[in-house]
């Protein structure tokens, strides 16, 4: 079989000219992100039952189990972070409604109702869902110390069978 | 002429004057040579790649959960991924606009572009909306429309991205006709 000789010098050129790009970008990356006060770890675990921490490291996520005892006794207020139409169709009994994704405009309707010293309990739906979690760091940054996170919330509350309500939220 | 002033001085700006103008020559050569619409598209994807990795190189915890949204990459690579592909991006940005390293550069490219492509395709089939984390680090839900519109937007950089592929590996190499000076 013939084989273009400019053919193999040409694949042979890009292929170490990649190779040499590629190691120049990833040792400038790391370099930086060392030195930088940014940095962020090389290597970490985003799986979901580590990832939401607070600063301090400890994991914001709290159990199916102590999330029902505290809110059914109103020892914690629960907030919904989903939108308003998923709210109005179904949410945990007493949840609050905090859209993240509409959070300037839904925080004043909320603030008076929560304390700043109360246990809080956010969540959403499904394994992959973030909004509970960013919800959940900006209250955080707003001053609030001690919120949870129930990771997949509505559809565990609603598997086991907990109180729920439906319909919109009182103004 | 002043006392004192060398007479070489005279000489020499007019060899100053001669390289300038070969070098000016050697340019608009190697401009016909290249073609003005490879220039063009080396350009525009050059400027394209370095804004988009400005933000992402300012912020890398927040291109970490972009990158995160995209659920795609194995947990422990996603950290890795926003370290290196914001400067990945800005060396083959540099590189394309002043033409080094061409063959490489113009393969990284399309290469990436097409990965990008496919990821957002993939995440828009599995119906999964988040945001694109492109051209900055913002992230969060989103919709369908949007998403649409990143994917057509990424499909829009893979027309010159393809262009050059062609013009660098696959096109006749073009010849310009050099005169005597």
């Amino acid at each position: 079989m013939k084989v273009d000789i400019k053919t193999t010098c040409r694949v042979k050129t890009t292929f170490w000219q990649g190779v040499v790009i590629f190691l120049i970008s990833a040792a400038l990356g790391l370099l930086v992100n060392t030195f930088r006060d940014e940095g962020i770890l090389v290597v970490a675990d985003w799986s979901q039952d580590v990832r939401p921490t607070v600063v301090s490291g400890k994991s914001m996520v709290i159990s199916l189990g102590e999330a029902e005892r505290l809110c059914m006794n109103k020892q914690a207020i629960s907030i919904d972070a989903r939108s308003p139409e998923l709210y109005a169709q179904g949410h945990i009994r007493y949840a609050l409604n905090l859209p993240f994704q509409e959070f300037d405009k839904y925080i004043d309707r909320v603030r008076d109702k929560i304390p700043y010293d109360a246990w809080i309990v956010v969540y959403c739906d499904g394994e992959q869902c973030s909004l509970s979690e960013d919800l959940a760091k900006q209250l955080v940054s707003m001053g609030y110390k001690k919120v949870k996170i129930l990771l997949n919330g509505w559809t565990r509350w609603l598997e086991a069978g907990l109180p729920i309500d439906s319909g919109l939220q009182n103004e | 002429m002043r006392p004192g002033y060398p007479l070489t001085v005279g000489y020499r700006m007019n060899e100053d004057r001669i390289m300038a103008e070969n070098m000016v020559t050697q340019i608009f050569q190697k401009l016909k040579t290249e073609g003005f619409l490879a220039l063009c598209a080396r350009l525009i994807l050059g400027a394209v790649f370095i804004y988009a990795s400005i933000d992402k190189i300012i912020h890398p915890a927040d291109f970490a959960k972009a990158v995160y949204n995209y659920q795609i990459l194995s947990y422990y690579l996603i950290n890795l991924t926003a370290i290196i592909l914001p400067w990945l991006e800005l060396i083959l940005g540099v590189f394309l606009i002043i033409g080094l390293f061409r063959e490489g550069s113009v393969c990284l490219v399309t290469g990436l572009l097409v990965v990008f492509l496919g990821s957002m395709i993939f995440n828009l089939a599995r119906g999964l909306n988040i945001h694109c984390g492109c051209f900055n680090t913002s992230t969060g839900n989103t919709n369908n429309a949007a998403m649409a519109w990143y994917v057509f937007r990424d499909g829009l950089f893979l027309f010159p991205a393809f262009y050059l592929f062609y013009r660098t590996f696959l096109g006749k190499k073009r010849t310009v006709k050099v005169y005597d000076l």
